[in-house]
């Protein structure tokens, strides 16, 4: 009982705190604010990286068109040989017909492509496969399985490099932005512990009279440094509530814009933030609020001759 | 009650506190500890609320040896000992009443127990009146009272006071040692440091002269000799 009444007071005495220097207390919330919103921006970045690398992984596929000559038999012997390689996910047979088809529709409306196509006369288009491999790092094996000689006297043309070129550099972007915001966010954090230091040293001095009488009049330790952590909490859960009071209004009215720009729904920050709200504001607060209570401890032990 | 053995306390910049120091103050003694200004007095009191750690001896109040205090138990023992110093320090937002009560909230005490020990020790300064105001509201005797009501309402059994009529007329000194042998009548262990030579005089207690760290001099019924 005794003790419960000690930390309900603790907690009071660490309101009061807070309250009584609030400019100090909103200097610190702005940086550690500063720290989580920098923070989130890196969230988001990652989760855009991330979503923009799904979307162009599943677009990922090898063409491979087989010479006009090419029979379709010869092409589906072609198609179960490589069905039977371990990296291969899924095989579509293109007839000939439905390549011509479908130049047809992507180029119909050029003049010049039509009058070339009409003085070939028959179709100039062979049969193709389009190759799906389970994942990236099984794409060069197919790769070399297609340049077998019993497949390669077969086939005209292969497309794959230029979508693994573009892949490779998404990832190097979204691992320097990472490597950035990962930067920025340890500055932030670095000036956030400076300034909670700071802020737990003032405090201090602020109530040296009140310390000094505490102590003579047999107060605990625990419960005359409670109230300093109390606050270092305080300043965490209102940062915390900042961040996302300004994170939230930002996603409502971007949104839309961010997702028009990648070129998918996928990319729907304020749906990640919805399902992820708990994990990623639950691991952000634990995290500032560990970062405010290790420098409140310095600083207490510093300056809290108790 | 209070029992010290061989004590000495040197400073780190090599100035010597106390040297050799032997005492035994009984329960219900009132003792005044005097001397002139930087002789040690100041040290033996802070001695015997582990504010300071003698270099060598032993320090043992109530049967308990605090020379080794831990700093965990230090609340415990300043809960048996109150402590009234010359500066008052008191806090000057809080009332009369919430200075005294503030002893008894950051001990842990329930609202219950306060709200009935803080009116007794208002009672026995005779600050009843004055339990609203603020400090600057009264006078610097009144401002002590209020500072040995705050120190009894712990019960203590000692009652350590550090010059505590150092900043007041003699009016207001009268008054309060008045009020300390008062508060000695009820059983309570009264240590009293001072330089003041008419109080001494006039107790006609006990007295202990400490003079460049040493124990010069230690007369029951005595007076200020030096």
């Amino acid at each position: 009982m005794k003790t419960f009444v000690s930390i309900l007071r603790s907690l009071r005495f660490g309101l009061q705190n807070f309250g009584r220097n609030i400019w100090l207390s909103a200097a610190t919330v702005l940086v550690l604010t500063l720290a989580l919103v920098s923070v989130n921006a890196l969230v988001s970045l990652n989760v855009l990286g991330q979503t923009a690398l799904a979307a162009l992984r599943s677009r990922i596929d090898v063409s491979v068109h087989f010479k006009p000559e090419v029979d379709e038999s010869r092409v589906q012997t072609v198609r179960i040989a490589l069905l039977a390689l371990p990296e291969v996910s899924s095989i579509q047979y293109v007839s000939p017909a439905e390549s011509l088809e479908s130049f047809s529709q992507t180029y119909g409306g050029d003049q010049a492509v039509a009058a070339s196509l009409s003085e070939v006369g028959a179709n100039p288009f062979g049969a193709a496969l389009i190759i799906r491999g389970r994942d990236l790092t099984g794409y060069p094996k197919i790769m070399a399985a297609l340049e077998d000689q019993q497949f390669a006297s077969l086939i005209e043309d292969k497309d794959y490099d230029n979508r693994q070129a573009m892949i490779a550099r998404l990832e190097s972007i979204s691992s320097r932005a990472a490597f950035g915001g990962l930067a920025v966010s340890g500055l932030f954090a670095l000036i956030a512990l400076l300034i909670v230091f700071n802020t737990v040293r003032v405090s201090i001095y602020t109530h040296r009279e009140e310390i000094g009488i505490m102590r003579l009049v047999g107060a605990s330790d625990w419960f005359i440094r409670l109230p300093f952590y109390v606050e270092a909490v305080l300043s965490s859960v209102a940062a915390l509530a900042v961040c996302a009071g300004l994170l939230l209004p930002f996603l409502i009215f971007a949104g839309p814009y961010i997702s028009h720009f990648m070129g998918t729904p996928d990319a729907d920050l304020l749906q990640f933030y919805r399902t992820h709200a708990f994990q990623v504001f639950g691991l952000e607060f634990m995290a500032i609020a560990a970062l405010a209570v290790l420098t409140t401890k310095a600083a207490a032990a510093k300056y809290l001759r108790v | 009650m209070i029992r010290l053995k061989n004590v000495s306390k040197t400073y780190p910049n090599g100035t010597v506190g106390l040297q050799n120091v032997n005492l035994h103050i009984r329960p219900g003694e009132f003792v005044s500890v005097v001397g002139q200004s930087g002789t040690g007095k100041t040290t033996l009191a802070k001695m015997l609320i582990a504010e300071e750690r003698p270099s060598h001896g032993q320090i043992v109040i109530g049967g308990w040896d605090i020379t080794e205090i831990r700093r965990a138990e230090i609340p415990y023992l300043r809960r048996q000992i109150g402590v009234v110093f010359q500066d008052f320090k008191l806090l000057p937002k809080k009332t009369v009443y919430e200075n005294v009560a503030f002893a008894l909230e950051v001990c842990g005490a329930e609202s219950r127990k306060i709200k009935a020990i803080v009116p007794q020790a208002l009672k026995i300064v005779g600050l009843t009146a004055k339990a609203d105001r603020y400090p600057r509201q009264i006078s610097g005797g009144e401002q002590q009272r209020v500072v040995i009501a705050r120190s009894l309402v712990h019960r203590p059994k000692i009652i350590v006071a550090d010059e505590p009529t150092g900043n007041l007329d003699s009016l207001n000194t009268r008054e309060i040692i008045d009020l300390l042998k008062r508060i000695n009548d009820f059983g309570t262990t009264v240590v009293l440091v001072t330089h003041n030579k008419d109080v001494v005089n006039e107790l006609q207690r006990r007295v202990i002269t400490i003079d460049r760290g040493l124990v010069v001099s230690d007369q029951e019924e005595g007076k200020y000799v030096l």
